[in-house]
């Protein structure tokens, strides 16, 4: 697709070279009729030089005659003059026709003749100097030199003729010259407007259309521009009350981080006295652990003893069966004792009492032992409760211990979190101061960007503003390339 | 020592209950009579023996069971170099049938009976030894309660007592011997 540029160019080489032809066509036709005229020229100076030179030669004559008659020297002015300047008019007309050889083949026709004829006049005046009229008479008469002129004439009229018919050929060939350049300037002129006027149609259609497109694509990318730029300054507005609002956030972190680096500073210097409160912790739980592993060791020794006991109770329940065995075989004994008392009949009343009474007392101890036995099922009881219970104390206490340990292991684990809680809180008030520095820096730095965002802002709506006018502009350079499009 | 007070009290009582028994004369035969009882239970139900109805009283010998048409004998167990027929005395009283239960304690108590041809009457339990005033010993409101072998009841602590007859059980057991032309002791 052609460009503007190498369309109009092509409009102006068209018309360039169409000025080009017209004006070679013209300096031709100029050129061929300053060369015709110059010809013309030449034939008048040609024509003045036959005629000079038949008006010197009548000029010597005359000048011959005057002085043939009157004898005087002035008479001759004329005849010297004729004399000196003939031979220069001779030779110009030689060579003012030198491309004509029937011209220069009369010259030489006429050069003896006229040598001829002012030898004769010299004669004739150096006869008169001498003061021989008759001589001269006689020689006038003679008509030589008459005869001489008339044949000098009729060159000069051959001469004067065929120069004349140049003359005329030259005028017309003038005529013609400058008819034909007058034809092709009139015609090419012509030629050259229609050329130029459909040249300038057919480009200003071209590019009345491309630029119509172009102009519309203006005014539509104009009125996407001019959106683009309303949501733009829309957007940049949001942007910044955004940026106003980050600001003060960003205000409020800055006072949160410096409340954080303070509170950090606290839980520091508290988790020192921490750290200090565990230690001293630890040891008190290490003095409550040594006093437990003491009960512990108390409480298996009551373990011991109880188990003892309950041992010893076992044997003494073993010595009160036995006892028991000796009631009920004593018992046995004093019932059948009884028995055989009463079989002895009245001697065996008083055994038989006493029979009675070992049986009594074998009753009572049997009851006793019974009590006994029941008090040592108690006690039993008692020592296996309390076997329990110790054992159970023995396991609380173990578990004590354990919980113990596990609690000096947690204080010594909590002062190892507490140092470390320490170091952290050391850290994060270095941090947070670092990170408050950060934050100052970013609420300078988020300033910078508002301020920039309100800028932008502003000149978002002199892009708007300016997407306007170009819109306009765009809308103006329409109707003014098509106003009936745009209309 | 407040524990040893009744301790020590009751050690007191029985010297001078002791020491009384000793202090006092014997009673006369015009005195209150008394029963002497032997307490025992068989089945679980309480009974009573007379004392003077039995020879004598062993415990925890050894019975060898040996077969025998009559079911009540356990076995023999040696008594004092002789070896005597042990039978079961509930079983003697019928526990093994008539809708009694049985009784299945081992019998630990053996009661000796007769001079001659002494046989033992095994039972469980020896509940104690009763000396019964004769006044709260009944007759038997009802004949052939338990086989006919109690004939009197005795009524001790607001308990009555069944009172087993031994020469009853005894002259069964020679009988039932008899009747298989078997002494007791070919037993």
């Amino acid at each position: 697709m052609w460009t503007f540029g190498r369309k109009i160019a092509a409009g102006f080489t068209l018309a360039f070279l169409l000025l080009v032809v017209i004006g070679a066509v013209a300096y031709r036709s100029i050129n061929s009729l300053t060369k015709t005229s110059k010809m013309v020229t030449h034939t008048h100076e040609v024509l003045e030089n036959i005629s000079e030179m038949l008006s010197l030669l009548k000029d010597a004559e005359t000048g011959q005659r005057g002085y043939i008659i009157t004898g005087d020297q002035p008479f001759l002015e004329p005849y010297n003059t004729a004399l000196n300047n003939l031979p220069k008019v001779i030779e110009k007309l030689r060579t003012l026709t030198a491309d004509n050889p029937n011209q220069q083949r009369r010259i030489s026709q006429a050069e003896p003749l006229i040598k001829a004829k002012l030898e004769e006049l010299q004669q004739t005046i150096d006869l008169r100097r001498k003061g021989d009229v008759a001589q001269v008479t006689q020689i006038v008469r003679g008509g030589a030199g008459k005869k001489f002129m008339d044949d000098l004439r009729v060159i000069a009229g051959q001469m004067d003729q065929e120069e004349r018919e140049l003359l005329a050929k030259r005028a017309e060939e003038v005529e013609s010259a400058a008819g034909s350049a007058q034809n092709t300037i009139s015609y090419g002129t012509l030629l050259c407007l229609l050329l130029v006027t459909v040249a300038a149609f057919t480009i200003t259609r071209s590019l009345s259309g491309q630029i119509g497109l172009a102009v519309r694509h203006v005014q539509s990318s104009s009125v996407e521009l001019q959106s683009t730029a309303n949501q733009q300054a829309s957007g940049a507005k949001e942007s910044s009350t955004a940026m106003n609002e980050i600001t003060t956030t960003i205000s409020e972190l800055l006072a949160t981080s410096r409340q954080i680096a303070e509170s950090a500073q606290r839980v520091a210097h508290i988790a020192e006295e921490t750290f200090k409160a565990a230690k001293s912790g630890d040891q008190t739980v290490e003095k409550a652990h040594d006093s437990v592993t003491g009960i512990k060791r108390q409480v298996d020794l009551i373990v011991t003893h109880m188990l003892d006991l309950g041992k010893k109770s076992q044997q003494i329940g073993g010595i009160l069966e036995i006892i028991n065995e000796l009631a009920e075989q004593t018992n046995i004994l004093a019932i059948n004792a009884t028995i055989e008392a009463a079989g002895a009949g009245d001697a065996g009343k008083r055994f038989a009492i006493v029979a009675d009474e070992i049986r009594k007392l074998a009753d009572r101890v049997a009851g006793s032992t019974k009590e006994i036995r029941g008090l040592i099922e108690e006690i039993r009881a008692a020592v296996n409760t309390t076997v329990m219970a110790t054992e159970g104390g023995t396991k609380a206490v173990d578990l004590g211990a354990r919980q113990f340990a596990e609690v000096a292991a947690a204080l010594k684990q909590i002062g190892s979190l507490v140092a470390t809680t320490t170091e952290a809180a050391r850290e994060i008030e270095l941090s947070t101061k670092q990170q408050t520095t950060a934050v100052e820096q970013v609420n300078a730095a988020i300033s910078s960007v508002a301020q920039a965002t309100r800028e932008t802002e502003a000149s978002l709506t002199q892009t708007l503003q300016t997407a306007t006018q170009l819109t306009g502009l765009s809308r103006e350079l329409s109707r003014l390339i098509q106003p009936t499009a745009s209309a | 020592m407040s524990d040893l007070s009744p301790i020590a009290k009751t050690v007191a009582d029985l010297r001078n209950t002791f020491d009384r028994s000793y202090s006092l004369p014997p009673s006369s035969s015009g005195a209150e009579q008394v029963e002497n009882l032997l307490a025992l239970r068989l089945a679980g139900n309480p009974y009573a023996i007379r004392v003077t109805e039995i020879a004598g009283l062993v415990n925890n010998r050894k019975t060898v069971a040996i077969p025998s048409p009559i079911s009540e004998l356990l076995g023999v167990a040696g008594i004092r170099g002789g070896l005597v027929p042990v039978y079961s005395l509930a079983a003697l009283l019928g526990y093994d049938r008539n809708g009694y239960a049985r009784d299945a304690s081992p019998a630990r108590w053996l009661a000796l009976c007769g001079n001659e041809d002494q046989v033992g009457l095994g039972f469980s339990d020896l509940e104690g030894y009763l000396r019964v005033p004769a006044v709260q010993i009944y007759a038997a409101s009802q004949e052939n309660i338990m086989g006919g072998h109690v004939k009197d009841v005795a009524r001790v602590d607001g308990l009555v007592r069944p009172v087993v007859s031994i020469p009853s059980v005894v002259e069964m057991i020679q009988r039932r011997c008899g009747e298989i032309r078997v002494s007791p002791m070919q037993l």
